[in-house]
């Protein structure tokens, strides 16, 4: 934690926008496949649909930001409603041709007004918000719709949902402009200053540090369910759901709740990038890029979210150190396209010899290291006899 | 007092009619053992009675509430507690977790000594506390059918119906099945116990519900239902001959 806090004002290499920029994308997949590895490794709900809830707040914020507008005269051709002493006015949605561009209602209201109003842009962190809670609302639908569902059906399932979302969003081109992509203000539009230092909206440290807390704070959020009831009853419900059911736990409560909570921090990584890049396209949604989460999850170790956080922004350093091309004689290995071919080896050969991921096994030779030595020395301890009730057991009664 | 009252059970799988109009009451610790053919629907009145399956008609009361209709984690909570034919412990988690996950379900704390203690109890009974921190999968199949039976004591229901709790069990281990089965029901807690292995259930029950292809064909004490003409014809005629009275007599003296 230490390193990645002092890591923006230490950094002295070059490329310090990219570097950073790295950092950026990495906490965000970070985030993401911590969460997931809660979804997936925690609660065995392997679901597909990951990617598809960081766009459902992605796309939220980013309509929001596009369509929701406070201004303080009524524009007379917009949707608007009276708030407070101002107007919220609803932009109405033209689409992407370039001849349309300027035929929105507002544009052609403020045309009219010739800079006399001051309009006003929805605040980015409502935006964020609201994406997080309607990410949770999907989580919500989706975790219902799921309950009867179990291994391969649940992730075909969670699959079809994200291949519907993007096609939606691409076919919605009158609203979300489809495969253009909607563009959304930056995280701070107008720049900020912090300790007397200015940012300008471009700068890498506001972004960075915005990320790394989110991170940090679904990291403390993971922390804490894993350690509670939440995390026993959820593990519960992967080894064996109608085990858990028989022992009093609300599987359907646990299933569903799984499901919302990393929805919503999915949804809420997704909004933040997406205002940190300042735009958002269908693409972001592709199967591709959950199949990098997965990955990073697994290779990293899917049963525990902090080697998956900790793997995914490993892995994401490594894949962009990778671009470097080289040449071997007359041969030039363009490495852009056979870092996704090494990692992709990496996977397999993880899958094939370190099921519980890399980061994982690691950690589980630290932590229960030394559980089959107490074993041992607990049952020598005892006395040879196995499994049946000693003297001193059989004396008392089960309670 | 505990009073478990099952009401004319219907179930259907589809042109399968699996439990025909079964009604019985279990009052008090009684320890009841349920027996029939394969097939003859034992494990479906399992699955009914614990909420998994829900009857097509008829009414299961428990203590006084009804309960077929609820959900298995709501029977559970209300005091029916059951294990399972194949063991289904919870295999990545490690025997001490899976001892909390019941006593946690009916909403105690895991912060405190007291459900760490319980658990440590249970161990202790069935001398596995060496194991407490190993993960599920690194037991035996006979331990890890001890920590199913550790689970119920954490649950604590009245009424505990046990699955082929012997099947595949060595008799060293089956003798510790016995203790936890009558220190459970001397603690007051009513038993079902399902099993092929009639021994064992002579030995330990003092009344015997025998279903065969849906019907409840007997409701009486083992030495009634061994004379049974009707369930010697189903099922025991075929026991009778392959062991003998002798080998349940032997049982007895377990």
């Amino acid at each position: 934690m230490t390193f990645f806090v002092a890591f923006p004002f230490v950094y002295t290499g070059g490329n310090y926008d990219y570097i950073m920029h790295i950092c950026i994308v990495g906490f965000f997949y970070a985030i993401l496949a911590s969460s997931w590895s809660m979804l997936a490794g925690y609660a065995g709900q392997f679901s597909f649909g990951h990617m598809a809830f960081m766009g459902v707040g992605a796309y939220t914020t980013a309509l929001f930001c596009h369509y929701f507008f406070i201004s303080p005269e009524p524009t007379g051709i917009c949707t608007e409603f009276a708030l407070g002493g101002n107007y919220l006015i609803i932009k109405n949605p033209i689409g992407v041709t370039s001849t349309t561009l300027t035929q929105d209602c507002l544009a052609q209201a403020m045309e009219k007004w010739d800079g006399a109003v001051a309009i006003t842009r929805m605040p980015v962190w409502l935006g964020v918000i609201f994406g997080s809670l309607v990410g949770g609302i999907f989580g919500l639908l989706i975790g219902l719709l799921v309950l009867r569902l179990r291994a391969a059906y649940l992730a075909l399932f969670t699959l079809g949902f994200s291949e519907i979302l993007r096609a939606t969003i691409s076919a919605e081109i009158q609203i979300t402009r489809g495969q253009a992509g909607i563009e959304l203000p930056s995280l701070f539009e107008n720049g900020i200053t912090i300790a007397g230092h200015v940012f300008s909206k471009t700068d890498k440290i506001p972004p960075y540090f915005v990320m790394f807390f989110l991170l940090l704070g679904c990291l403390v959020i993971l922390y804490w369910l894993s350690r509670s009831r939440f995390g026993l009853f959820v593990r519960a419900l992967r080894e064996d759901q109608d085990a858990a059911a028989a022992l009093g736990v609300n599987t359907t409560r646990y299933k569903v709740l799984v499901f919302v909570i990393t929805s919503m921090m999915a949804a809420l990584a997704g909004a933040v990038q997406a205002h940190y890049v300042t735009i958002i396209t269908p693409n972001n949604l592709m199967i591709l890029q959950m199949s990098l989460v997965v990955a990073m999850a697994v290779i990293a170790g899917v049963e525990n979210f902090v080697a998956a956080a900790i793997g995914a922004i490993l892995i994401e350093f490594t894949l962009e150190m990778l671009r470097t091309s080289f040449t071997i004689g007359d041969v030039t290995i363009d490495m852009t396209l056979w870092r996704l071919v090494f990692f992709g080896v990496v996977l397999m050969l993880t899958l094939r010899f370190a099921r519980n991921g890399l980061l994982a096994t690691l950690i589980d030779y630290f932590r229960r290291g030394h559980v089959a030595a107490e074993t041992v020395a607990r049952h020598k301890e005892r006395g040879p006899s196995d499994s049946v009730p000693s003297e001193a057991g059989r004396q008392g009664a089960p309670s | 007092m505990i009073e478990l009252a099952v009401s004319r059970l219907n179930k259907r799988f589809g042109g399968n009619h699996v439990l025909k109009n079964v009604s019985f009451e279990v009052k008090g610790a009684e320890m009841i053992g349920l027996i029939g053919p394969n097939g003859a629907g034992k494990t479906t009145l399992t699955n009914v009675l614990d909420g998994a399956v829900k009857p097509n008609s008829g009414t299961v009361y428990l203590n006084g509430k009804r309960i077929d209709q609820l959900p298995s984690f709501e029977v559970a909570k209300t005091g029916l507690g059951r294990t399972f034919q194949v063991t289904r412990s919870f295999r990545r988690m490690t025997v001490l977790e899976n001892l909390y996950v019941p006593a946690l379900a009916l909403g105690k704390s895991h912060s405190g000594d007291e459900v760490r203690q319980q658990a440590m109890e249970v161990l202790e009974f069935f001398t596995m506390e060496h194991l407490r921190n190993e993960y599920a999968r690194a037991l035996s199949g006979g331990q890890q059918k001890l920590l199913e039976l550790g689970r119920l004591l954490m649950l604590d229901p009245d009424i505990i119906i046990l699955d082929e709790p012997f099947a595949g069990v060595h008799p060293k281990m089956m003798e510790v099945i016995y203790e936890y089965i009558r220190r459970v029901n001397e603690r007051g807690k009513a038993m079902i116990i399902i099993s092929h292995q009639m021994d064992s259930i002579f030995a330990l029950c003092e009344r015997l519900l025998v279903l065969d292809y849906g019907d409840l064909i007997a409701d009486d004490v083992p030495e009634a239902v061994k004379n049974d003409p009707v369930v010697i014809e189903a099922y025991l005629g075929a026991t009778e001959d392959r062991s003998g009275t002798g080998q349940n007599d032997a049982a007895g003296t377990t």
